[in-house]
């Protein structure tokens, strides 16, 4: 019951609301004031006490501009589309993105019928990390890449690059990875301190200089192995190895590469000239 | 060997190849054609340097000790020769199959020889820095260090695929004529001295 203007009693009178036609009606009278009115208040009522399991809401998730008709069709059993890499390597949701619209442009080009599915969606990773400026390492991908090989993803990877520069006309740019770009995560994988982080960190920036021939990750698990042995906190090389995903014969021998240039190296606030004399010989 | 030896000691001819240094073919691929149809089994059976295993490769692969090339002989009469390191060797270790053919007792013809591929390679003697020539060159590069410790250039004009190591070793492939490899090596060494890595 409220008060309106009724234009047939040409005064206030009370109004009833009739829900189930939305009509506001006039108690004297009866003339219908207004129809079809949309009602805005909670359709269900929920208590605290009550289990969550039925949630009867009737709308869906938002738009998906990645499926063809934005996700507002219907889709029996559809398939998880790699979900679970990203739950794996904890990747952030950025990533996940860049990965599926990879994906998506080269299902698009409809040229990558009859390849690797899982070489395919570990390169799109692959590449979407690497955009990211967050780069994996191959090995990493390929733990969670459904037993593609490392050699697969390589080759699947250099295919995405080949089809996306096609479609823009300009080739697609990811850079180079560095050592640097790892040093982080694996640091963290062996519980270093912020200062034999930051002291790795260095190191790796300065090995840069030297002709070092090898790869920017077995680098980045040499100067772990160099830095731990200067701390009081020491890891065997079975740590490094296992962190890194460099064998430990490979870490061995860039040991050995980078022992010439360690006083170079090292930086100075964080060993001196006596402690690097305490590093075993490779 | 004498000829290698008498090549490596002549001064470089300057007016082709400005930079001082001519890359050394390493390997040639040719073709050539016997025009007759070829009974494998017979041939890798009276041939004493054939082997032949159907189930693995469908052509016989024989070989001889000068020039040491490979052949890859085919039912069609198709043969592909390969690890000869001039024209010259190619065409002539091809034409030393076509007449082991000829003596099984098969009517081996010489048709169409062509030479498809030429692999040479070269030291410029100084460190470069992949990763700058890779980022300046992003056009033509492939760098992945994880993947393969060279980086990988796709040279246009004239297209030749290079793989240029830290060391300085260059490797260039694809070439059908001799010049077509020397002219993409010089055309690389001025980026090659322009990403020099000074050791310090």
């Amino acid at each position: 019951m409220s008060d309106a203007f009724c234009s047939d009693c040409k005064r206030q009178t009370e109004v009833v609301f009739d829900h189930s036609a939305g009509d506001t009606v006039c108690s004297e009278c009866g003339l219908v004031l207004e129809s079809h009115s949309i009602d805005e208040t909670s359709e269900w009522r929920t208590f605290a006490n009550e289990s969550g399991d039925n949630d009867p809401v009737r709308v869906g998730g938002p738009t998906n501009p990645l499926l063809t008709d934005g996700g507002l069709s219907t889709v029996i059993a559809k398939p998880s589309g790699g979900s679970s890499e990203f739950l794996s390597l904890g990747l952030v949701a950025t990533i996940k993105d860049r990965a599926n619209e990879i994906y998506k442009r080269v299902e698009d080009q409809k040229s990558s019928r009859g390849r690797n599915q899982d070489a395919l969606l570990a390169a799109c990773l692959y590449i979407a990390c690497r955009q990211e400026d967050k780069p994996r390492t191959v090995k990493e991908i390929c733990s969670v890449a459904n037993g593609a090989t490392k050699k697969e993803i390589g080759r699947a990877k250099e295919y995405i690059v080949k089809q996306l520069g096609l479609e823009q006309g300009q080739s697609v740019e990811m850079g180079t990875i560095h050592a640097g770009d790892f040093m982080r995560r694996f640091c963290s994988n062996l519980g270093m301190t912020n200062q034999a982080v930051k002291a790795a960190q260095e190191a790796v920036q300065k090995s840069e200089e030297f002709d070092i021939r090898r790869s920017p990750i077995s680098i980045a698990a040499a100067v772990i192995y160099i830095i731990t042995q200067l701390s009081d906190d020491k890891k065997p090389l079975k740590d490094i190895s296992v962190a890194t995903g460099v064998a430990e014969g490979t870490i061995r021998n860039s040991y050995k590469d980078l022992y010439p240039h360690v006083s170079k190296i090292i930086p100075s606030w964080y060993a001196k000239e006596d402690d690097l004399k305490n590093l075993c010989s490779p | 060997m004498a000829e290698q030896a008498l090549e490596g000691s002549q001064p470089v001819d300057l007016t082709k190849h400005p930079s001082g240094i001519v890359p050394t073919l390493q390997n040639i691929v040719s073709t050539v054609n016997l025009d007759c149809k070829l009974e494998l089994k017979s041939i890798a059976l009276q041939a004493r340097n054939a082997e032949y295993n159907p189930k693995r490769f469908a052509a016989v692969i024989m070989r001889i000790r000068e020039p040491k090339t490979t052949a890859l002989i085919f039912a069609s009469g198709k043969m592909v020769c390969t690890g000869a390191k001039s024209e010259q060797q190619s065409k002539l270790a091809a034409r030393k199959y076509a007449r082991i053919i000829q003596k099984l007792g098969f009517p081996a013809k010489f048709k169409d020889f062509k030479i498809q591929n030429i692999v040479g390679s070269c030291d410029v003697k100084f460190p470069i820095r992949l990763e700058g020539l890779a980022y300046s060159h992003g056009a033509f590069s492939s760098y992945e260090p994880e993947l393969f410790p060279g980086l990988i250039y796709r040279m246009k004009q004239p297209k030749i695929v290079l793989l240029i190591f830290v060391s300085g070793k260059i490797v260039l492939t694809g070439a059908k004529v001799r010049d077509e490899t020397y002219t993409a090596f010089e055309n690389i060494y001025p980026v090659l001295t322009e990403f020099r890595k000074n050791q310090q």
